[in-house]
């Protein structure tokens, strides 16, 4: 997607002098209150199908969107109205509070297209078609087999310099397969290996494995609203139980980070800084007898994780271990994710006792993981955990609301401490995002908020 | 003969009917939201409600079931969940490389199966025999995802004789497109003309092709040589040989004809099973069919296009059962008459 459509900024990756670079806009600024955002456009951009960049098509973009009611689209739902100030400026007005500018350059909700495909029914996207600005678009499309694009002439940033004019993707799903055509030279970019293989990958003369944060992470959600984890000292004991480091090795390799509280690192919001639970089966089996079970648990408590997902299936053994050796006797299931999810939905009684759960976020805000993993909700949809603090919510809806980020982060860590030390969900690990390619291929960059992107306008041999 | 036909294919209509209601009670009663696969992973609950009900899935299983089978008989088996597309163009789409694949195996199955098949019959307990019944026992037993990955690493890796995957080099893709007529890539730029297509297709086709062949090519050949045996130590061709037939025309003519029947079961068999036995092969060649196709809808139970996909398997499992039936009734009066 990211190849073809273009936002109106970018979450620039990790690292970054600014937090955001320009993309379709080239400048914009926020009101003071924070309900007014004007984008101030590039001018002579280009779509694919001829059209061209300006405040209205912006406009009708982002209501294309809204009015699709689909997927992602909740995102948008803080715009009030759309204003098309002149032919290179539009105003967003918001109708509370938020941070526009990480809701611009999510990668889900807020490509802008051309005004041409604005009426055209999803179906139509579909087929293979496109109407996007970015440096590439479509030239065949094969279901399960094969697509190919070919550099846009008329892109924005011009064709100058080293670009390639084509992108061949094959679409393989067996990662030993990839591996081997990596080797051979037949592919240039991989996003699988063998888990051994991605261990000593760097160690071929050929490739080579770069990685990057990702915004992705893992976490373990315990069901607080029954029996026996409803006990916040029986929770910190799970919290102690866990052999992080272990699980960071067996599940993805060792290629990402220990979790640090639910944000993950790189992204805006998070707190090194909080306190870090670690392995400690001492200290876990004092927190048991202090929460009333001395003797363990002996009526098993059901572990459930998505079964299509490889990292959850090779940890589950290792929770199921770590909390033997604190009493606590865990019964593991399988099941197919949206499975697991609508017994998560099914309400409180009838829910596992801990689900493992891959989150990433839509925008790059940490406000969306916090409000829908662990806000209060009456029927929950991603609140695993039946998460309830009223002061937590205020934290978070207060830091939404501020546009100021040092304030801002201020009020999301104080709500991750009390998170932290309600325990409700072991925070595993934040995932490294591996690619694997040929060493003759440069300009890659791996932009955690943008996690299944591999951007190919700078990359050349 | 008319009216054998005919039971035959009233027996077919039930067994459809029949699958058709298990498969799509199973698919219903194993949990899961299909308007969760069908919006993606991060559906908001009014979205799920109103994908409920434009999917109909609000109303009764039961009645589903009879919407599902008003919408089959005019010919429309729905959508896919996950990628929004009517199932029967992913079906047309897919299916053609998986018939493809299969042809071009049971072709090399009896080529090679039959004649192997007919010489251990001939020099029965003799060396070849026994090279012979290694070798197609080798060929029955060796998981066909082992063979696979096993030829990748020595025809592509250390030789770089074969592709590793795919139909088509993409170049060639590129350069010499195939004209879309059939979806058969060798059928199709054979009709065209496109000598370099149907060259790196045929070429792409020879390792998954062999692959999937090797089952069927062991059976066919044990088939073969059990059946050549007895029909060897019948009495006309003791006389044949007593009259002075050549032995060549008693191997070919006499004994193989009379030999063929159970062979030619055999293969029709090997056939139909061969649309499920090219799942693993085509995840390992990356080849775009019917496998790929419903192994991504079977880890997210799309339902749609499992039920759709299902049926046709069955439907071809049963008719190339009906087939073999047919043509061993004409070949055998015996079978007509029971």
């Amino acid at each position: 997607m990211a190849n073809m459509y273009e936002p109106l900024i970018w979450v620039s990756p990790p690292g970054s002098a600014q937090q955001f670079e320009p993309a379709l806009a080239e400048k914009w600024e926020v009101s003071e209150d924070a309900l007014n955002w004007t984008f101030h456009l590039r001018k002579g951009v280009k779509f694919h199908d001829g059209g061209s960049l300006t405040a209205q098509a912006v406009k009708e973009s982002f209501e294309r969107t809204m009015n699709l009611k689909k997927g992602a689209s909740f995102i948008l739902s803080p715009i009030k109205a759309i204003h098309a100030v002149d032919e290179y400026t539009v105003r967003f007005e918001l109708k509370s509070a938020a941070p526009f500018d990480r809701i611009a350059a999510s990668a889900y909700a807020a490509w802008i297209i051309s005004p041409a495909s604005v009426g055209q029914p999803g179906e139509w996207f579909d087929g293979g078609q496109d109407a996007g600005s970015g440096p590439y678009m479509i030239e065949s499309y094969k279901p399960d087999e094969e697509i190919i694009f070919k550099k846009f002439d008329a892109y924005w940033k011009g064709w100058d310099g080293d670009h390639f004019d084509r992108i061949v993707v094959k679409i393989v799903k067996e990662a030993t397969v990839q591996e081997q055509m990596l080797d051979a030279g037949t592919a240039d970019l991989g996003n699988r290996v063998p888990i051994e293989s991605s261990r000593t990958f760097n160690e071929k003369e050929c490739c080579e494995r770069l990685s990057g944060p990702s915004f992705m992470n893992y976490a373990i959600h315990l069901n607080t609203a029954i029996p026996p984890f409803d006990n916040k000292a029986l929770r910190q004991a799970v919290s102690y139980a866990i052999d992080y480091e272990a699980m960071l090795d067996i599940g993805l390799g060792g290629l990402g980070r220990v979790g640090v509280g639910p944000v993950p690192f790189g992204q805006f919001g998070h707190d090194e800084n909080l306190h870090q639970y670690k392995q400690d089966p001492a200290k876990a089996k004092e927190l048991m007898a202090q929460a009333g079970f001395k003797d363990g648990i002996k009526e098993p408590v059901i572990f459930t994780y998505a079964a299509e997902n490889a990292v959850e299936k090779a940890i589950a053994p290792l929770l199921k271990e770590n909390l033997a050796e604190i009493g606590i006797n865990v019964e593991i299931r399988p099941m197919i994710w949206s499975a697991q999810w609508d017994m998560v939905k099914s309400g409180p009684e009838k829910a596992q006792h801990m689900a493992a759960l891959l989150w990433w976020p839509t925008f790059s805000d940490p406000y969306e993981t916090l409000y829908s993993l662990w806000h209060v909700e009456e029927k929950p949809a991603w609140n695993f955990a039946y998460y309830k603090n009223p002061e937590f919510d205020k934290l978070i809806t207060k830091a939404y609301a501020t546009p100021e980020a040092a304030a801002a982060q201020a009020l999301y860590s104080k709500a991750q401490q009390i998170l932290v030390a309600d325990a409700p969900s072991v925070f595993l690990f934040d995932v490294e995002r591996p690619v694997y390619k040929r060493k003759e291929l440069q300009g890659i960059v791996i932009n955690p908020a943008y996690p299944r992107v591999a951007f190919w306008y700078g990359m050349h041999k | 003969m008319a009216l054998f036909i005919i039971k035959r294919i009233g027996w077919l209509a039930f067994v459809l009917l029949g699958l058709c209601v298990i498969t799509f009670t199973l698919s219903r009663v194993v949990p899961g939201d299909p308007a969760a696969v069908y919006l993606g992973s991060r559906a908001k609950p009014e979205q799920l409600e109103a994908v409920r009900l434009k999917l109909g899935l609000d109303k009764p299983v039961p009645l589903q079931f009879a919407f599902y089978l008003r919408d089959l008989l005019h010919g429309d088996l729905g959508s896919s969940l996950r990628t929004h597309r009517p199932v029967l163009k992913g079906i047309r789409d897919h299916l053609p490389a998986s018939l493809e694949l299969m042809f071009v195996a049971i072709t090399i199955a009896v080529l090679i199966g039959v004649p192997l098949g007919v010489i251990a019959a001939k020099r029965e307990n003799t060396v070849s025999d026994h090279l012979s019944r290694l070798f197609a026992v080798a060929c029955t037993s060796l998981p066909s995802f082992w063979l696979a990955m096993l030829f990748q690493i020595v025809f592509f890796r250390w030789l770089g004789l074969f592709p590793i995957g795919g139909r088509l080099d993409t170049v060639v893709g590129l350069t010499n497109p195939i004209e879309h007529l059939t979806g058969f890539y060798l059928f199709d730029s054979l009709a065209t003309g496109n000598w370099t297509a149907l060259r790196d297709s045929a070429w792409h086709l020879c390792l998954p092709a062999v692959t999937l062949a090797s089952y069927s090519t062991g059976l066919i050949a044990r088939m073969t040589r059990s059946t050549m045996i007895e029909v060897l130590r019948e009495d006309y061709i003791t006389t044949a040989r007593a009259v002075g037939v050549s032995e060549k025309e008693i191997l070919f003519l006499q004994g193989l004809r009379n030999a063929l029947g159970p062979t030619m079961t055999t293969a029709g068999l090997c056939f139909a099973f061969m649309l499920t036995g090219t799942f693993f092969i085509e995840l390992i060649f990356f080849w775009p069919g019917l496998g790929t196709y419903i192994t991504n809808a079977i880890l997210l139970n799309d339902y749609p296009v499992i039920m759709g996909v299902t049926l046709l398997m069955a439907l071809f499992y049963v008719s190339v059962n009906l087939v073999v039936d047919i043509l061993i009734a004409l070949v055998d009066p015996r079978v007509r008459l029971k």
